[in-house]
């Protein structure tokens, strides 16, 4: 009986304490955006892609401090070591290595004497001439080399150690055909593809949402037009056109329209063209969506109010229209980004897209198409991560299309 | 009816002529044009040979003039000569047309026999974990890059398994007769279609199925249930016909979508199409066949979705034409 009672004892506590939290919890007011971030969190694989997305953005960010803790350059050739298969280490021939520490000695007298006694004095190498001692430290082989580097401590040390440090590398995805490493130029080409497809899609909602609540909101020959135009721009097949439009050489371009030479400099022209084009041809979904929710929204009440209270045209736009699209422009938004980063890569896999030497994951595969049969992994790679980071986007998309449509709200 | 149809052509119509004289001035920047080929090609012309074969050429007139020059012997029936394969465009247009259009119309049709009885058994299994694959493979297809795909397709079954041909359109230099020739397209077609069509599937699954579960969700489905008509004439009878309406217009619109997909296809599977057409024209500066190639596809798209709306008007009694 006393077993029963103290145990009846023990439970109720936690019993009450657990509903009291859900009565609590039930009883808080929710935020619209902790509704929607609690709905968005339900779908597993929107969220998966979210995670994916950040990854890959934070690897994109952090670039150039990847290329300095791995030590790798996107850019540096190496002619002897072409097309290499993933997980290779390259290491430099020896006369290669004679000729960087020449430069080195030639570089700096003093400090190479300094580091030359060192070696020496510590037994490191056992030359026959001490004028030799560092040549030989060189051609030691990898891991000999790394340990009797580390026992050097004089002044300039530090500069030795980066020098041998290059001479062996290690190819996690291999080389392309410039013996340039895959790996890191697929960090850098992350910084173009995605780079090009989140401006791609910020610019093209700006533009869309303009033109879609200028047409919702003023409605009358300005809609016809406004909408004809959006409508066969939407009708025309994409890619023809898109190839007709990147063939044109900017360069032309400039020379008929010369404003067009501030913002296209010869080192980003490529990017900036494509950003050009891509934007040109993908605002019209926005403006659409944009011009249907402000259809509706005008005869709302909100909007009758503003009007009465002598709100003028623009300040209605801008500070009562555009809020209320916020929603469904999100959720085009993300999918934009995903499709920019497909249409990017599909024109650069054809040639008219970002140019050599800047990587981007479509160019990486343009080249790596002569010499597909012998190193897929050239082909593989880029496009996988092209797969990974638009099927990203269009789950998150879906998954914030789920989260803030009011029908599943209401569930 | 009429009315509505005559004034959606001179739309379309118009439309045309204005991405003519766009496409036409875009050709004009582009870099290099004949006369700097013939320069290159040959070191012993002289300025005054380049002057006047840009004059007999008319390269030295302004954009619009030469775009009127162009429109008039487009209008006499003369489509020009082309600079690469050295026989007149209207020659090679043809059978360059009527292989885009193999490849386009069994991409379509594969797409809808695998996409719509999957979108629907996934509607009717809503977040069973048949919905949840068929998802994933619905989202690869959206978001694979295709000429990606290709490629994989052409090393796994052209090159490591050996089954499939890698590209081409047929074998060349060869008669199999009436049946072996269609056997023989078939067989270079498999990879293309399959590229092509796999993109239309995530489109056309994703669609069937949220337009399938917004129509069972319909009062009708409830009171033929209720009537206790079987679950088969429900699915299939009552929901399917009303979900297959919106499916109309995303065929429409996936025609234009599928012509773009085609350029790339082509060209990963070196299949003799006009998309490949139009890009190679435009890369090796053979102005006449980009031009008209170009037209004609863009045109072709129009039409078709210009058919379509109409189509769409005779299965919808709602839809008004105004």
């Amino acid at each position: 009986m006393s077993e029963i009672t103290s145990s009846e004892q023990r439970t109720p506590p936690e019993d009450s304490t657990i509903s009291r939290r859900r009565i609590e919890a039930a009883e808080k007011v929710q935020s619209l955006g902790s509704i929607i971030w609690e709905k968005f969190l339900v779908h597993r694989m929107a969220v998966a892609g979210l995670l994916v997305i950040i990854a890959f953005i934070l690897v994109a960010l952090f670039a150039p401090l990847i290329a300095h803790v791995t030590n790798l350059n996107p850019m540096a050739q190496n002619a002897l070591h072409r097309y290499l298969p993933p997980f290779s280490t390259t290491t430099a021939s020896s006369s290669q290595r004679e000729i960087e520490v020449e430069r080195f000695i030639m570089a700096d007298a003093e400090r190479a004497a300094r580091l030359q006694a060192e070696a020496l004095e510590k037994g490191l190498v056992a030359s026959v001439r001490p004028e030799d001692a560092l040549y030989d430290l060189a051609e030691m082989p990898g891991d000999e080399l790394k340990t009797a580097v580390k026992k050097l401590s004089v002044d300039g040390a530090g500069d030795f150690r980066a020098l041998t440090a290059n001479f062996e590398t290690y190819h996690l995805f291999g080389t392309d055909e410039l013996g340039r490493d895959v790996f890191i130029r697929l960090v850098y080409g992350a910084r173009v593809s995605i780079g090009v497809g989140i401006m791609v899609a910020l610019v093209s909602a700006f533009i869309g949402l303009l033109i879609g609540s200028v047409a919702g909101y003023y409605g009358g020959w300005i809609d016809v037009l406004l909408m004809r135009f959006t409508d066969s721009l939407l009708s025309l097949p994409q890619l023809p056109v898109l190839i007709v439009v990147s063939a044109v050489s900017v360069e032309k371009l400039t020379e008929a329209v010369p404003p067009l030479g501030l913002i296209a400099t010869p080192s980003n022209e490529s990017i900036v063209k494509l950003v050009f084009i891509l934007v040109l041809f993908s605002w019209m979904q926005v403006a659409r969506l944009v011009r249907a929710s402000v259809l509706s929204l005008k005869e709302r009440e909100f909007i009758l109010a503003a009007k009465t209270l002598g709100a003028t045209d623009r300040k209605i736009i801008f500070r009562h229209l555009f809020p209320n699209t916020i929603a469904p422009l999100l959720v085009s938004v993300t999918l934009g980004v995903g499709s920019s980063i497909q249409t990017e890569a599909a024109l650069s896999f054809l040639g008219l897209g970002i140019q050599q030497p800047t990587p981007s994951w479509g160019n990486m595969m343009f080249n790596a198409l002569e010499i597909m049969l012998d190193s897929p992994f050239l082909v593989m790679i880029p496009g996988f991560l092209i797969l990974m980071t638009t099927i990203s986007f269009n789950y998150l998309g879906d998954g914030l299309q789920d989260a803030i449509d009011p029908k599943t709200l209401r569930k | 009816m009429t009315n509505y149809i005559l004034r959606r052509l001179a739309q379309t119509f118009i439309v045309i002529v204005l991405l003519s004289y766009f496409c036409f001035y875009l050709m004009t920047l582009m870099p290099g044009d004949p006369v700097e080929l013939m320069i290159q090609s040959n070191p012993k012309i002289t300025s005054a040979d380049v002057a006047r074969l840009r004059d007999m050429y008319g390269l030295d007139k302004p954009a619009y003039e030469r775009y009127w020059n162009w429109v008039t012997t487009i209008a006499s029936g003369d489509l020009g000569y082309s600079r690469t394969y050295r026989v007149p465009v209207s020659e090679i247009m043809g059978p360059r047309l009527w292989n885009t259009f193999i490849l386009s119309a069994a991409a379509l049709a594969v797409a809808l026999i695998v996409a719509v009885p999957l979108g629907v058994l996934c509607a009717l299994r809503p977040n069973s974990k048949f919905d949840y694959i068929a998802n994933l493979f619905a989202f690869t297809g959206v978001s694979a890059p295709s000429f990606w795909l290709g490629m994989m397709l052409i090393l796994v079954f052209a090159v490591n398994l050996r089954w499939l041909p890698a590209g081409q359109t047929y074998t060349i230099g060869q008669d199999f007769g009436f049946w072996g020739t269609i056997a023989d397209r078939a067989y270079y077609l498999v990879l293309p279609v399959m590229t092509l069509a796999y993109l239309q599937i995530g489109v056309f699954l994703r669609f069937t199925r949220s337009s399938m579960l917004e129509s069972l969700r319909n009062d009708y489905v409830r009171t033929a249930r209720a009537k206790g008509l079987s679950r088969d004439r429900v699915v299939w009878g009552h929901a399917f016909r009303n979900a297959l309406l919106p499916l109309i217009t995303i065929l429409a619109l996936s025609i234009s979508s599928v012509f773009s997909g085609a350029t790339i296809t082509e060209t990963v599977f070196s299949y003799q199409g006009v998309g490949r057409l139009v890009y190679e024209s435009i890369l090796g500066n053979d102005f006449n066949v980009a031009m008209v190639s170009f037209m004609i596809s863009v045109s072709m798209v129009l039409i078709f979705n210009l058919v379509a709306d109409i189509l769409y008007g005779f299965a919808d009694p709602r839809i008004s034409f105004r």
